[in-house]
């Protein structure tokens, strides 16, 4: 029991990190940009990335506490610190975890070397995502009961989680429609292994002082957890291997989807330039082993009281409650949307006293030594959705190195400074990006960290043949 | 550079052991049990009843994991008698086999035109706490004391309202 709390507790955790990937958007040396905007203006005569090694993207972390604020070693009392860390937290401050990995990727230039036939890039990468609102009215009545809260509304609908693992196969095609605009989409075939979703809770609690009954007392509760793909190894007598039975569901034998992305990238002059993307525009029809339970139902407690006509009536209490409230499962597919990302940047280029002069090559931001820019990412939750701006500085060192340096404000916080760069030498390229770099003083108080990393083998498209 | 960074960073020491102290202490408080008797309810065909009962299923611990964790719980009852008659009210705690666990008794004064409240505070703890584990059925008796007659006309009622203020330990 004390375990199942843990872990309910574990992920009261106020969060917040998002899939903002603000270094790895549109830093163009990297093919891996176009996961980020299909319509990244990236060049290749082909590309291919080194499998499991290509994109390896993480991001764990809150911003309400830290790993710290609840395992600090200075003798305070840990349910205490928990207790403070609920107390603080918002029923809007989230966890979000998210992993992505490469399984293999490439991506080749159709048409001949002067022709502008477009590009093709295509893979597949698994992800998994985890998404946990901070249920803090449940929190609250779970440590500390309702004595102190006479008259307070626990809002049930505190109760907002997510989760899944996929995988997800993709196509998409950029093209240079004009010298000024790339227009690029991808189409995403979603794997799903399995699905949790709890995000249309409803429901209260509450106490008040009574007339005839000492108090008031009301539940309420419109509860519904969807799952899909998991039945099987919670269902007794499951004797096989659950993680290579999530591997090979995730490689098609899961519930299938359909999603895409589009992006673009414009030059409205030389040095400037604009981009915007939607990404996962799509849904996942969730169809095996599916399993949905439901807590719904109003029940008044009144007590146990008696009618003194002499009988015994046997409405029990308890068994009013189970009945008035009943656990139903129902099996019914259901659908999920993914989460949508949107990105767009602004972005000025130039060139100082250190090189880069003006040539007269086609429109082409390589050209220019240093740009600043800023980008917008807002993506969509189970409740209002998040936005995050960011600022950023671009320089290209000796045409090997590229480095991006970001600083990102968002509703959590507001010093988050980035760092990626990617080098080339060769055909072989190595990117790696981190950010929440001042958060590395000290990792234990750390309330958010992502990086990006992967290597890749890219072939440039020059304006010759060889 | 990542391991650069990793390198270059530090961590405040951490004791994740500390998981080991988690419990859980949340105090619930609860309706116990309420009525109400009329005082023509102690009139039958115009006889006066010297004693009525009633007796009711007492499941709301029956849940396992409750049973587990209540580590004390306290009965807070109140009393409000508006006829001029005075009750003794026993409310028995009975086992599943109808033996007697424990009795709560009151003694009620008639009433002499002021209001009074009669409170009472029970408290189960340790030993006693087991007994309302075991207990799966309340009865409730009634006897009237001195007073004049009571007629189907006669005014006011016997009130009791309680409540059950829970202490739970999770851990």
């Amino acid at each position: 029991m004390r375990k199942v709390y843990l872990f309910l507790m574990v992920f009261i955790a106020a969060g917040c990190f998002s899939q903002n990937k603000q270094i790895l958007y549109n830093f163009t040396t990297v093919p891996q940009s176009l996961m980020t905007n299909p319509g990244a203006d990236v060049s290749y005569k082909f590309y291919f990335g080194v499998p499991l090694l290509s994109g390896i993207s993480g991001n764990v972390g809150s911003t309400s506490f830290s790993a710290y604020d609840l395992f600090a070693d200075n003798g305070v009392d840990f349910n205490t610190k928990l207790l403070n860390v609920v107390h603080r937290s918002s029923q809007n401050d989230k966890l979000v975890f998210n992993e992505q990995l490469e399984v293999f990727s490439g991506g080749f230039k159709l048409g001949d070397w002067l022709e502008n036939k477009g590009y093709i890039s295509f893979g597949m990468y698994q992800e998994f995502d985890f998404m946990m609102f901070m249920p803090k009215d449940v929190a609250i009545l779970a440590l500390e009961g309702n004595r102190d809260y006479l008259g307070k509304s626990f809002n049930l609908g505190d109760l907002s989680l997510k989760t899944e693992m996929l995988s997800v196969l993709h196509v998409g095609f950029h093209k240079n429609v004009t010298d000024r605009l790339v227009l690029g989409g991808r189409a995403k075939i979603y794997s799903s292994a399995f699905n949790a979703t709890s995000t249309k809770n409803s429901g209260y609690i509450y106490t008040v002082p009574g007339t005839t009954t000492a108090y008031e007392q009301v539940i309420y509760s419109d509860l519904q957890l969807n799952t899909a793909g998991i039945a099987a190894y919670t269902a007794e007598g499951y004797e096989g291997d659950v993680a290579r039975d999530i591997r090979k569901k995730m490689l098609f034998g899961g519930d299938l989807g359909l999603g895409f992305d589009l992006g673009l990238t414009y030059y409205p002059k030389k040095n400037i330039q604009f981009t915007a993307s939607i990404l996962d525009v799509g849904f996942v029809k969730h169809s095996k082993d599916v399993e949905t339970f439901t807590y719904k139902g109003y029940y008044k407690y009144e007590g146990v009281n008696p009618n003194f006509d002499g009988t015994n009536t046997p409405d029990n209490a308890y068994q009013q409650f189970v009945d008035a409230i009943p656990l139903d499962t129902i099996y019914n597919a259901y659908k999920t949307w993914r989460p949508i990302k949107f990105n767009s940047s602004y972005q000025y280029s130039f060139n100082d006293s250190r090189g880069g002069a003006d040539c007269n090559c086609s429109v082409s931001e390589s050209q220019y030594k240093n740009a600043i820019g800023a980008q917008l990412f807002v993506m969509t939750t189970p409740r209002a959705p998040m936005a995050a701006l960011t600022g950023y500085y671009r320089r290209n060192l000796f045409d090997k190195l590229e480095m991006k340096a970001t600083y990102t404000v968002d509703s959590y916080s507001y010093k988050n400074i980035g760092l990626g760069m990617s080098s080339t030498l060769g055909a072989f390229n190595v990117y790696l990006m981190a950010d929440n770099l001042l958060e590395y003083r000290d990792l234990a108080k750390a309330n958010s960290l992502s990086f990006q990393f992967g290597f890749n083998f890219i072939f440039k498209d020059s304006n010759s043949p060889y | 550079m990542l391991l650069m960074l990793l390198s270059f960073s530090c961590s405040s020491k951490l004791d994740f052991d500390q998981v080991n102290d988690f419990k859980l202490e949340p105090v619930f408080i609860a309706n116990l049990s309420a009525f109400e008797i009329p005082a023509n309810q102690f009139v039958v065909n115009g006889m006066e009843q010297n004693m009525v009962f009633g007796a009711k299923d007492f499941d709301i611990f029956r849940d396992a994991s409750f049973q587990k964790n209540l580590r004390r719980a306290d009965f807070f009852f109140e009393i409000n008698n508006t006829i001029n008659k005075s009750y003794t009210i026993d409310i028995l705690l009975l086992d599943g086999n109808d033996q007697l666990l424990e009795t709560i008794s009151f003694i009620v004064p008639a009433y002499s035109g002021t209001q009074k409240l009669i409170t009472q505070t029970e408290v189960f703890e340790n030993a006693r706490v087991d007994l309302l584990k075991r207990t799966k059925k309340m009865e409730f008796v009634i006897t009237m004391g001195a007073g004049p007659a009571l007629n189907a006309n006669s005014p006011g009622s016997l009130k009791l309202r309680s409540s059950a203020t829970v202490y739970l330990l999770v851990e």
